[in-house]
This record gives C-alpha cells, structure tokens and sequence, in this order.
C-alpha cells in the first residue's frame, strides 16, 4: 500500500495531504536554522575558528612556544671618550708618597701652594708646567759610614741610584767635614748624621701629579709606559719643549701636538711608536679589549676635529667604521657588530603573517594554538556543565519533593560563591605550588564546569517540572511504559533543544571567561598560548600603541568567536521554537 | 444490554492536602472528590457532567490510578484497583485507558505518530512483531487516519486529527474501558460530531465501556447511557440518561439542563440563573454543599447534609427536597 502510493506520487491530486513533504522535528529546526541568516554566518564564522585553530595548528611550519632570531649588526659601545680633567700621579718606585697622601697633593695643586703635609711628613710641589707638578722628597738615595777613617758608600738599591766617583768624593769631603750639604754634579744633596753613620737625601721627585694619559701602543709596551720613569722623562720634555730624550740607553722621539704626543723608540733610523700621551681619556667599554695607541690616536683626531665618525682598519686590515655619540662630555664611540638577536616585534612579513610577539614568537601560530585552547576549554567546560546540570536538575525535576528542595538550596549556595574571587585564590594556590601549564588547564576547566553548572541544572529541573504535568506525560503512565523508556525517550528529547540552546550560548560566555582569566595571568600561563594571555601583551602601552598586531587580532578571533556561538545558539533558539516567527 | 459492571466506585475520597509554611506542614485539604459511588456496566457509557473545578478529572484520573485516592474502592472488574501491585497494574494498564481533553498537550511533539500509537503496544507486547505494522494500520484506519499518516509528527495534524490519534493510541492496546476527559471541548463544533461518532462507532466495534466527562451537556445526552451530576466533589444526581434528562430532581441538575442552548430562537427558554460562583471545594459550606446558591434552599440544608434518596430504576438524587 505504501510503495503504491509512493510509485502514484506524480499522479497525485494537487489537493492530495500526500504531496506536503513530511519533516521530522529535527529536520524542522535544521531547515529553519538554514534559512536564519544570522545563524549561518554564525556557523561560517565557527567553522572558521574552528579550522583555523586545528587545522592551522597542524599546518602551521611552527611551534606555539618556538623563539625567532635573527643576526643582525647592531651598533654596540666599543670605546668611551672623556676629556681628562683630574690629575693623576705616577709614584717613583720606593717613594714614600701613599695613596692617601694624593688627596692632599690635589688639594694643594688646587690652592696653588707650594707644598703640604701628610702624616708628619711635608712635601714639595712643584708647578713643572702645563698641568703638571711634581711632588718633591727627601729621598735617602744612600748611606755614608766611616769606620776606622775608611769611608764607604752604600745606596739604597730601590731608587736605583748609583753614585758616580765625584759623588762620592763630595760626599766624603762634606761628611768629614761635617757639613749638611754639599754639590756634586750640579745637584744638592743633604747630610743627616746618626752617629757615625750619615744619611744623604736628595730632594727629588717622588712623583708626578698631571692630566696627560700615557697609552701604550702595543700590549708589549703597557709596562714601559707605565713605569715612573718614562713617564717622568716624557713630561720633562714636554715641558720643555724638547723632541728626544734617552731613558736606559734607549733614545725616544717625540712628535705631535701639545696634546697629542707619540713617543718613539729610535733604533738607527727607524721609529717605532710606544706611546701616546693626550689629555682624551680613550678607555674601552669591554675589558677584554686591549685598544692600541693608534685605534686611540684615530679616535682623538676624530674628537678634535669634531667629526660624528671615522674609519679605522683593524688587525686584518678591513676599514671599521665607528661612530661617535656624544652624552654631556662624554664621547661614546660605537662600532656595528653581528650578533644573536631574539626576534621581537618584528612587522608582519611573508615568514610571519602577524608578526611576532615580545618574545619572539611566531603571533599567527600562538593564536592558532590559543585558538584550540580557548575552544577547548569551552567546549570541555560546557560539557561537564550540561553533565552535571542534567543529572542535578533532572534528579531535581523529576523527583520533585524534599529532593528538588535539597537540590535547589544547593543550588542556590552554588550561585553565592563569589566566582572571580575564588578562581583568584585557585590561581593563586596553583602559581604558588609551580603546576605544570598542562595540568593547569584541566583543573581550569574543572573548577568553570564546578562553578558553572546551576544555570542549566535550573533550566533542566523547570522544563522537565513543566514536562511532568503534560498529558503525554500522564498518557505514558496511563499506556504502562516504563520508567526508563520514560525518561529517555519522552522527557530527554523534549529537553534537548532548550539545553542545546543554553549550551551554545553559554559557550560565548565561557569563552569570554576563560579569555578574562587568562588575560589576568590566573588561566593558561606562559608557554602555552590562549587568546585571553595574548592580549596581556596590550597591558603595556608601548606594545599597545605601537604593535598593534599582536593584540587585535586575538581581540578580534575572541569577538567573532563569541559573536559566531551567539548567533548560533540564537538561531538555534528561533529554530526549535516555531513560535518565534518573525 | 449486558449486566456485569466493568468498573464500580464506592465512597471515593481523594483530597489534596494544603501545605504551608517552610516545613510544608498540611494547613487544610482541598476536598477534590469528597464520596463518590457510581457503576458502570460493561458497553455502556457514563456521562459525567458539573461545571469547572467540581471533581469530573479527578474522579476519571483516580478510576486509572493515576492519582492516589484518599480513601473509598475502586473496583475494576470486580478487583480493587489500588491493591495492585507495581507489575500487577502494569499487565492491567492496557485495559484502562484515557483520552484528554487537549490533543496538542497530549501527544509528545517529538515523536512521529506511528510511534506514539504503537510504543505502547510494543511495549506489553499485545501483538507479534510481524503484524505490528498491519496492526497499527489497521487501528488507525479505524480510527479514520490514513496510513501514510504514520511517519509524520503531531505538529502537522489538526486539533481533529490529533484527538484520533490520541483515540487510536487508547484503542491500540485493546481496551476494555475508557475514560474519555472532555474529548471534544478543545475541538469545534464539526470536528466534535465527527469525534462522537467515531467513539460511538469504536464503542459497537471494540465493545467498549466510556467514562466521558464533559460540562457540554448536549454531548452527553448524545453519547450517555446513564448520567452522573457532580457538584463540588459530590455526586448530587444519578440515574439513566432518559430519566435524568426527562426529569431532573436536584436543583443543581435543573439549573444546569436548564442551561442547554435551544437551537430554535423562537423557543423562550426558562433559564435557572445559579448567583455566585463555585464555593472553594478547600473550604465546602456546611450542610448541602449547594445549599449557598440553592433557590429552593431550606432550613435544613443549611446544617445537615441531604442523604441519598433512591427514585427507582437506579435513580437516585441526594437532596432534602426528596424522601421526607
């Protein structure tokens, strides 16, 4: 009979019920949803995120927590530049002169005074010339005894004073004759007599105060210039206006500027420079660097003829270019060098479709990966809170009595905890025990779907308290079915379109929530993404005013995500309740 | 006609009890059915009318055990009906089967009707699985749907057909009583002949006895064997369908045919206008329950309650005017 009919359909009367196109229910809701404009481009824009956020993590080249570098030549400080202005003293080896004395020489160069005490010891200062002095002892150079009428002379080794014949004759002749003075090779000296010994002093300096800066040229010559005597001779010269001296036997030349003197060793006729003397303090910002006379000399005539850079070759010859910053009077002297560099913020680029993030991150996959989280989330809590709230509500509504009351009070103390307090203080106790950023989101999940349950678990309880009381209710009782059969197949399909709609549009909100907790710091922690924990970025107005792709468009994904579960669970709303026609 | 009683009610109680306070402690009762007795003999059927809210559900609801009763019998087939046991009533369920008043709250919108006539019948396994289809065909060509009705889902039915479908679910599992609750009160005047006849027509057919509860007393006068008047959860007036009709005794039953619209607007009809409204069935007056809106209202009625006065050939009326 029924494939009869359906064989005659083309021959049916137009009047025929036949030809109407039975629909079930469902198929009801499908249609009216697909007609519902707003809920497909709801459903367009879901499965959108949804494909972007799985299927994007999968075809995406990178990891959610892989870090970008890149080398790249920045310009790093190389050298330091300073006018000298103090002045630094030089003690002769074995002078009494200690550093605590050089405070009081400073202060006498100040004064313009011509000498100043120490201890119970007073010294010279001599004005040499150009910002320098010399602090002037009395310097035991030997020591004189006569024993049996035979003189002899000892020096003392450290001044490395050797006493010429004159000297000695001189010295003896004063001695015997008991004078405190005498000359000899045009040089004062004094006598002090202990007894039958004698001291004999030579005021000499004992060390140079001035604000020239001796550089050696090479590593080799660090302890030459270094040593007061070099340094002694150099100034005297100077001073003086003399172009060579000799100091050990080996002949120096002198060349340059006031200020910039190089200071040559002659051998026959070649020159070799081991010094240079300026008052441009050149001191390198890594202590590792040994820069030599030449890169600081280049550097000096650079500063002098107030140029912003200059070239220098280094060891292998290539030409260096150094550029010069001056801050007050302090010259920084800045070179390129390559190095490894995290790529941070890095502008969105064919590599990077969004850019990176603060900590050189790839923005577009940590979204795709935040996107799963996010959804995740939702979808898990949702679940275990339609759990909970068909059981609870259910056990609720179909029981009714001193049951429903219990539930419904429980109910209503689920409702008085304060939700963002308590999720803070779980935050908190998870921060404070270290739980792995995995866990974490589990037992995130865990406490929404705890905290979130009793919406449903009341729309549960009044729609099967409404359904109870309907007729075909009653008429299932009156027809003998049983209990189970009941529930499963009366009570639960007319429950499902309501839950379905409370589930969907609750989604957008628990989205919403965990995207807050995130961006609070108490959700999903670093490393792991979430859309919530990438807008943290925007906290910082730096970030937020001038990289704007690293929050937007997860404020943006999170607004169409919301937007696109709203919109469906309003169609599905409209869907399943015909009434609602517009 | 045959003389064995399908379903005999003795004394009936059923009360609701009013709650109140946080501890739900019982404040009152509201006396639904307050001692009803009547017998229904098999292939007959029992009007039973009274206005809104005076017991007519509660009686047909409690005949099914689908409501505790609160004290009385209710013998079905000669057996008391709640002295089943679980299983028991569950074999005896098919036999006793409703129809209700609205056919959209009475059918559940998510199954196909198909499903709904025959779930029940799978259920107690009344028939092989093999003739199920033919069967559940064959039921709802009796009941006047057509076969390819079987797929579709209520929604798409008419207030008409849904109330066959709701007959033929009764019918399916082989009844041998009915109580039909104001069938035909949610349906319009056409639709309420075509479902009269039909359950006439299914009475001859299936040997069915009918509790039809209706306050459209025209229906009843049609479909009634005998007639039962309900105020205020009292019976106040049996008897057969020609004697209450030819002659009421309770004043509240000549109040009420006296209601039954003429259909010839030359006839002057002399209606008895009851004043007031139904008194709270929480709260009944003392004395005849229907002593406050009671135009022959006596002394008497206003103390004592009227005892039962037999007036012959199972007739009997519980009034003071009677039996002095």
């Amino acid at each position: 009979m029924e494939t009869k009919n359906k064989k005659s359909f083309g021959t049916q009367k137009l009047d025929d019920e036949r030809r109407v196109r039975v629909l079930s229910p469902g198929m009801l809701v499908f249609k009216r949803f697909v007609r519902n404009r707003l809920a497909i481009t709801g459903l367009i824009i879901l499965v959108v995120m949804f494909a972007f956020s799985f299927l994007g993590g999968i075809l995406t080249p990178y990891g959610q927590s892989q870090v970008f570098k890149h080398d790249e030549a920045i310009m790093k400080e190389y050298a330091t530049c300073v006018q000298s202005t103090d002045y630094r003293f030089t003690v002769r080896p074995g002078a009494d002169f200690p550093d605590a004395a050089h405070p009081q020489a400073m202060l006498a160069i100040s004064k313009n005074s011509n000498s100043f005490t120490f201890g119970d010891k007073t010294y010279s200062l001599l004005k040499d010339g150009d910002d320098l002095y010399s602090v002037g002892d009395a310097l035991k150079i030997a020591s004189a005894t006569t024993l049996a009428g035979k003189f002899s002379l000892n020096p003392v080794a450290e001044t490395g004073f050797v006493p010429s014949a004159s000297f000695s004759a001189a010295a003896q002749a004063a001695i015997e004759a008991k004078q405190t003075q005498f000359s000899a090779d045009g040089t004062i000296y004094t006598i002090a007599n202990e007894g039958k010994a004698s001291s004999i002093f030579h005021v000499e300096s004992i060390a140079l105060a001035t604000k020239r800066v001796f550089d050696p040229y090479t590593e080799g010559d660090q302890q030459l210039t270094a040593s007061f005597a070099f340094r002694y001779s150099v100034e005297q010269a100077r001073v003086k206006g003399e172009q060579t001296f000799t100091l050990d036997g080996v002949e120096y030349a002198i060349s340059g500027e006031s200020n910039d003197l190089i200071i040559s060793a002659k051998e026959g006729s070649a020159q070799t420079p081991v010094c240079s003397v300026s008052d441009i303090l050149v001191s390198p910002n890594a202590n590792d660097i040994f820069l030599t006379g030449a890169f600081k000399t280049a550097a000096r005539e650079a500063l002098r003829a107030k140029e912003a850079k200059f070239s220098f070759a280094d060891e292998t010859g290539t030409n260096v270019d150094y550029r010069i910053d001056r801050v007050n009077t302090t010259y920084t002297v800045r070179t390129l060098k390559e190095s490894r560099v995290i790529t941070m913020f890095s502008f969105p680029s064919f590599t990077h479709p969004l850019g990176t993030d603060s900590n050189g991150m790839d923005v577009m996959t940590r979204l795709m990966y935040g996107g799963r989280i996010s959804l995740m989330v939702g979808f898990v809590v949702v679940i275990l809170e339609t759990l909970i709230g068909i059981v609870l509500g259910g056990i609720s509504g179909y029981f009714g009595g001193w049951i429903d009351t219990a539930i419904m009070r429980f109910v209503d103390l689920f409702n008085c905890i304060p939700f963002y307090p308590i999720v803070m203080i779980i935050g908190t106790v998870m921060d404070k025990m270290e739980i792995d950023p995995i866990k974490r989101i589990f037992i995130l999940m865990a406490v929404l779907g705890l905290l979130g349950w009793t919406s449903i678990a009341r729309v549960v309880r009044g729609q099967i308290l409404s359904l109870r009381e309907q007729d075909f209710m009653i008429a299932t009782e009156a027809t003998g079915i049983r209990v189970s059969r009941r529930i499963f197949k009366h009570l639960v399909p007319n429950v499902m379109p309501l839950l379905i709609v409370q589930a969907t549009m609750s989604l957008g909100g628990i989205i919403i929530t965990e995207a807050t907790l995130s961006f609070l710091g108490l959700g999903v922690k670093y490393p792991l993404a979430s859309w919530g924990s990438i807008i943290n970025a925007a906290t910082d107005v730096h970030i937020m005013t001038n990289y704007w792709f690293i929050w937007i468009p997860a404020g943006l994904l999170i607004v169409l995500t919301v937007l696109g579960f709203n919109f469906v669970g309003d169609g599905l709303r409209d869907a399943f309740d015909p009434k609602m026609k517009r | 006609m045959n003389d064995d009683i399908i379903m005999e009610v003795r004394n009936l109680k059923k009360y609701y009890p009013i709650k109140a306070g946080m501890f739900g402690r019982v404040v009152g009762q509201v006396r639904a059915v307050d001692g009803v007795s009547f017998r229904i003999r098999r292939g007959t059927t029992m009007g039973l009318v009274g206005e809104s809210g005076c017991g007519k559900t509660t009686v047909g609801k409690t005949l099914l055990r689908l409501n505790d009763k609160t004290s009385g019998d209710v013998l079905f087939k000669g057996k008391e009906l709640f002295d089943l046991t679980k299983h028991e009533l569950r074999k005896i369920r098919p036999q006793l089967q409703i129809i209700f008043q609205d056919p959209y709250s009475s059918l559940s919108p998510r199954m196909p009707v198909g499903e709904i006539i025959g779930e029940a019948v799978r259920e107690h396994k009344l028939v092989p699985d093999a003739e199920f289809d033919d069967y559940i065909t064959k039921i709802m060509r009796a009941c006047g749907l057509q076969p390819y009705h079987k797929d579709r889902y209520p929604h798409e039915f008419s207030g008409g057909q849904r109330q066959r479908i709701c007959i033929a679910r009764a019918l399916a599992l082989n009844p041998d009583f009915i109580v039909c609750d104001e069938p035909v009160s949610a349906l319009d005047v056409s639709i309420q002949a075509q479902i009269i006849n039909l359950l006439e027509d299914l009475q001859k057919q299936f040997s069915l006895t009918y509790l039809f509860i209706s306050h459209d007393l025209s229906v009843v006068e049609h479909i009634s064997d005998t007639v039962g008047v309900m105020y205020l959860g009292d019976m106040v007036e049996y008897g057969t369908k020609k004697d209450i009709f030819a002659k009421p005794m309770h004043p509240y039953t000549q109040a009420l045919f006296s209601a039954i619209p003429m259909p010839d607007p030359t006839v002057k009809m002399n209606r008895i206008i009851l004043e007031g409204s139904i008194p709270s069935p929480a709260n009944p007056p003392k004395g005849c329950k229907f002593h406050t809106r009671c135009r022959q209202c006596m002394e008497i009625c206003k103390t004592e309650g009227p005892k039962r006065y037999e007036a012959g050939n199972d007739h009997f009326v519980v009034c003071h005017l009677y039996g002095k």
